[in-house]
């Protein structure tokens, strides 16, 4: 055997030997790697953008990859030290026998490379095979063309292996440090010594504290999703770092004053588990917090994906609360007319009748809200001022009063208002130097499907009369010029016909419109739903593809950490067997663990879920789902479910364990 | 008063992979009474380890039976042989098995609260007998942070106290340096003095010397039993060792 091959065979042989954990551990590089590997290239996936907000999603899967990185640094970082603690002995032992540190860290850096290779090869094979399987299994689920495509990104690939390699630089420069620190007969010992009983941390304590309420409280504060993308990643950031430190200093808090308390600590099987678990305090912390981080992302995936699929119908209605809606552009008496012959032409034609019908005349713009005077300055309009933006929307007294059948009367310089997000705050409202008088602020207002479509603030105001609503035309014309908006005449109805139909219907309208040279637009509940359904059917696809991939993570960072532990805890196990403790109550000390820590994480995740859910529904209203007590319940369900899934796999896992610790 | 009757005890080993049979014991019967200190010599393989671990009640005998207190133990549910192993024997062990996640004091405690013993009683049981041990200060240590003769130490206020009937020590002095095993020794004759019955199993002539009876086992059977009597420690020392030279020299008829 050459020499040359001596340390690659060492580190190769020192590898198998400690299969039993080493498996684990390069199953889990695997897993990170192809975790990354699979956000990275949705994030790189062109057809996202045939997605509705397709940026907002794109930002997301960009915001998924930098946790991700942050997440595997952690985990793989603190997986490899504790593996490297135990083999301490095997360090010394090399030393003993004359191997000097440098040759030791040679072996250990090979081992790394090693499993460098194998996880990130491993990885990104994986992930390629998960993302195309998920492709289909999803499609096949829903039995709808899932638009987003599978396909192998090249970049993502490269940037994979350009993170995981930084990654483990990091972690064989904490091997090296660790290994150069130590003397032989220290390293002959540290195995057995359980991690020093830290001190309850103050600092990280507080640190952590602060680095929670300051995300919650952007989370919270954060009044329009579209101009706090950036807060948010702030928000998530610190929540993260929040969870880490408080994890740490919170578990350690706990089990200290629960071995405090002695009426608690000494029944049998609390004194197993809590010791056990004060034992190696900082790996559980980290194993719990890594859980945690991956049940809040798993909770606020699923259930926003599936608020919107199962919302959609909702949506629908909201946004298309007609099944045909018509405009025409500067309406007037003969076009009116012309526009209803030809629909009522059509009907006959296809034997329909309609019902619910709705006609009015209207005018939209938008304008800046100056503290209830609008301001039309375009050099104001910037992001920064984006959450002021409102749709002015007009309507006359005589229009609201045909379509309400009520009585209220205005004067020249007054106006109702309905606004369809928060309260208006003011008393007056000052358009083009004209100061209206609010003489009423609406609870209701017709059911045309604007207030859905737009996440900008909607301010619906009857004017008196038609000069009125002209003067407003004209001003704003002036303003915006060729972006002027035109006043508009509005013709919705719904039919007594079913779904096909009502696509025939419209398509033989929208070629007679055609025809007719009107200038105006038409659109179909029917025929929008299909699309509707495509788009979100995407999403969908997203949010259980991803929710997956974690839950999978979850569940081999519980496998793992019961594995390792078994092993571990084995001889732990005899000894006490030898003592005298019998077989239910190993069992009832596995259990015992489950009500003390294992229950934090998912709980944890839960309050996660709290504090985002503003923000997260305000996210879902872009998406045009105004239903929060939809996203309310769907979040409620999917938490129990997820917690029911959550406490399984935690037993099917215990149950590894205890056959691993079993005499 | 007798304690522990061993009759005919016969303990065949089936290899795993062979289907070989092993005979580990052949047929031993011998009696403890109260209050006895016995040790049991042997070379390797002469069965020893495996008469402790059925004594212990870990291990099944093929044949026989084993009395404490009149009880066949062999007959013990499999669910009540781990709460009649915490009740009824005390156990000292090579290499000490303590527990390097507990403290010293929990390692003591182990037993208690298995049995689900209100703490306070455990503080109470345990000081007399830290104080005897001269433990009481590396209470709060874990086992890692002790010597060899304090783990040792440790262990043994482990298995008294519980008060057990028996005390089952295996090669209790394998792992300690002279002192430490010398001062084992005594212990085990302090505590032998206030009444305790002690079964030790060893190899060591010097550990032996300090029991009371020895008895000797070779291919399965007990070989032959010394009593000490009035003798001095160096004197069933001395008996020890030519009965061991006499055994290994294949004097098979030495005092029968």
């Amino acid at each position: 055997m050459g020499n040359k091959y001596f340390y690659a065979k060492i580190a190769f042989e020192n590898i198998k030997k400690n299969s039993k954990t080493y498996i684990p551990y390069i199953l889990t590089v695997i897993l990170n790697v192809g975790m990354f590997y699979i956000v990275h290239s949705l994030s790189q996936n062109k057809n996202i953008d045939l997605m509705i907000g397709a940026d907002t999603i794109r930002y997301f899967l960009s915001m998924g990859n930098v946790i991700i990185a942050i997440f595997s640094f952690i985990f793989l970082f603190y997986t490899n030290s504790f593996l490297m603690k135990r083999r301490n002995k095997e360090f010394g032992l090399f030393n003993i026998l004359g191997m000097e540190k440098r040759h030791i860290l040679k072996i250990i850096a090979l081992e790394t490379l090693y499993i460098m290779f194998i996880g990130i090869i491993g990885g990104i094979l994986s992930g390629i095979l998960l993302d195309k399987l998920m492709y289909l299994c999803i499609g096949r689920m829903f039995q709808t063309k899932v638009i987003l495509g599978f396909y192998i990104s090249f970049d993502s690939i490269i940037t994979t292996i350009i993170l995981f390699s930084v990654i483990f630089f990091f972690i064989y420069l904490r091997s090296r440090i660790q290994i150069r620190l130590s003397n032989p007969t220290e390293l002959l010992k540290s195995s057995s010594v359980g991690e020093k009983e830290p001190r309850t941390k103050w600092l990280s304590t507080i640190i952590g504290m602060i680095s929670l309420f300051a995300g919650y409280y952007i989370a919270i504060t954060t009044k329009n999703p579209l101009t706090a993308f950036g807060l948010f990643f702030v928000a998530v950031i610190c929540v993260i770092i929040g969870t880490y430190l408080l994890f740490s200093s919170g578990s350690i808090a706990l089990l200290k004053g629960l071995k405090k308390n002695k009426n608690y600590y000494y029944q049998s099987y609390h004194f197993i588990s809590v010791s056990g678990m004060i034992y190696r305090m900082k790996q559980n912390a980290v194993g719990l917090a890594n859980i945690c981080v991956l049940c809040t992302m798993v909770l606020v995936m699923i259930s926003s994906t599936i608020s919107l699929w199962v919302g959609i119908d909702n949506m629908i209605d909201t946004k298309y609360p007609r099944e045909i809606v018509t405009t025409i552009s500067q309406p007037n008496v003969q076009k009116i007319r012309q526009l209803q012959s030809v629909i009522n032409q059509t009907l006959e034609e296809k034997n329909a009748h309609k019902k619910d019908e709705l006609t009015y005349t209207y005018l939209t713009f938008t304008a800046l809200n100056m503290n209830g005077s609008y301001s039309t300055d375009t050099s104001y309009f910037n992001v920064t001022s984006l959450d002021k933006i409102e749709n002015l929307f007009f309507l006359t007294l005589d229009e609201y009063q045909k379509i309400n059948q009520d009585q209220k009367t205005l004067k020249d310089d007054e106006v109702l208002l309905y606004t369809n997000r928060g309260e208006y705050e003011y008393s007056t409202i000052k358009l083009f130097d004209h100061k209206y008088k609010i003489k009423e602020k609406l609870d209701d207002f017709i059911n045309n499907g604007y207030m859905a479509s737009d996440i900008a603030t909607s301010q619906f105001i009857v004017v008196k009369d038609e000069k009125i609503l002209n003067e407003l035309y004209e001003k704003q014309k002036e303003v915006y010029q060729d972006k002027a908006s035109k006043i508009r005449y509005y013709y919705g109805f719904n039919t007594d016909k079913n779904e096909q139909e009502n696509k025939e219907i419209y398509n033989l309208l929208l070629r007679k419109m055609g025809k007719n040279e009107f200038n105006g637009s038409i659109e179909s509940r029917s025929e929008e739903k299909g699309g509707f359904i495509g788009l979100f059917a995407g999403l969908l696809f997203l949010g259980i593809f991803l929710s997956v991939l974690f839950m999978i993570a979850a569940i081999l960072i519980i496998y793992y950490k019961q594995i390792s532990e078994g092993y571990e805890d084995k001889e732990r196990f005899e000894i006490m067997q030898k003592v005298g403790m019998d077989q239910t109550l190993v069992k009832k000390s596995i259990r015992s663990q489950i009500l003390t820590v294992f229950l934090l994480p998912p709980v944890v995740a839960g309050i996660h879920v709290i504090f985002a859910f503003s923000f997260v529904s305000k996210i879902l209203e872009i998406f045009g789902l105004t239903n929060i007590r939809l996203y309310a319940l769907t979040s409620f369900v999917c938490f129990i479910i997820f917690l029911m899934m959550y406490i399984m796999i935690y037993l099917l896992t215990a149950k590894s364990y205890y056959h691993i610790v079993k005499r | 008063m007798t304690i522990l009757e061993v009759n005919h005890l016969k303990k065949i080993y089936t290899t795993r992979f062979t289907n070989q049979q092993v005979q580990a014991l052949k047929n031993v019967s011998f009696r403890v009474d109260k209050g006895e200190y016995v040790a049991i010599m042997g070379e390797s393989g002469s069965g020893k380890t495996t008469l402790l671990n059925i004594l212990a009640s870990l291990d099944k005998p093929t044949s026989g039976e084993v009395l404490l207190n009149g009880k066949n133990i062999v007959n013990i549910k499999e669910k009540e042989i781990s709460s009649f192993r915490r009740n009824h024997l005390g156990f000292v062990f090579q290499d000490f098995n303590l527990l390097d996640t507990f403290s010293i004091k929990d390692n003591i405690f182990l037993p208690l609260v298995l049995s689900n013993i209100n703490h306070k009683e455990m503080e109470k049981r345990i000081q007399p007998i830290a104080k005897k041990l001269k433990i009481e200060n590396i209470l709060s240590k874990y086992p890692y942070e002790v010597s060899g003769g304090q783990k040792q130490r440790a262990a043994v206020a482990r298995a008294l106290i519980t008060n057990p009937e028996l005390i089952l020590a295996d090669e209790p002095t394998g792992a300690l340096d002279s002192k430490s095993s010398a001062d084992l020794l005594q212990l085990f004759n302090d505590i032998n003095d206030l009444g305790q019955t002690i079964v030790m199993v060893t190899h060591s002539s010097r550990a032996a010397s300090h029991a009371s009876r020895v008895l000797f086992i070779k291919d399965g059977e007990v070989f032959h039993s010394i009593y000490k009597g009035d003798s001095t420690n160096e004197q069933m020392y001395q008996k020890i060792s030519d009965t061991l030279t006499l055994m290994a020299t294949g004097g098979g008829e030495y005092g029968k």
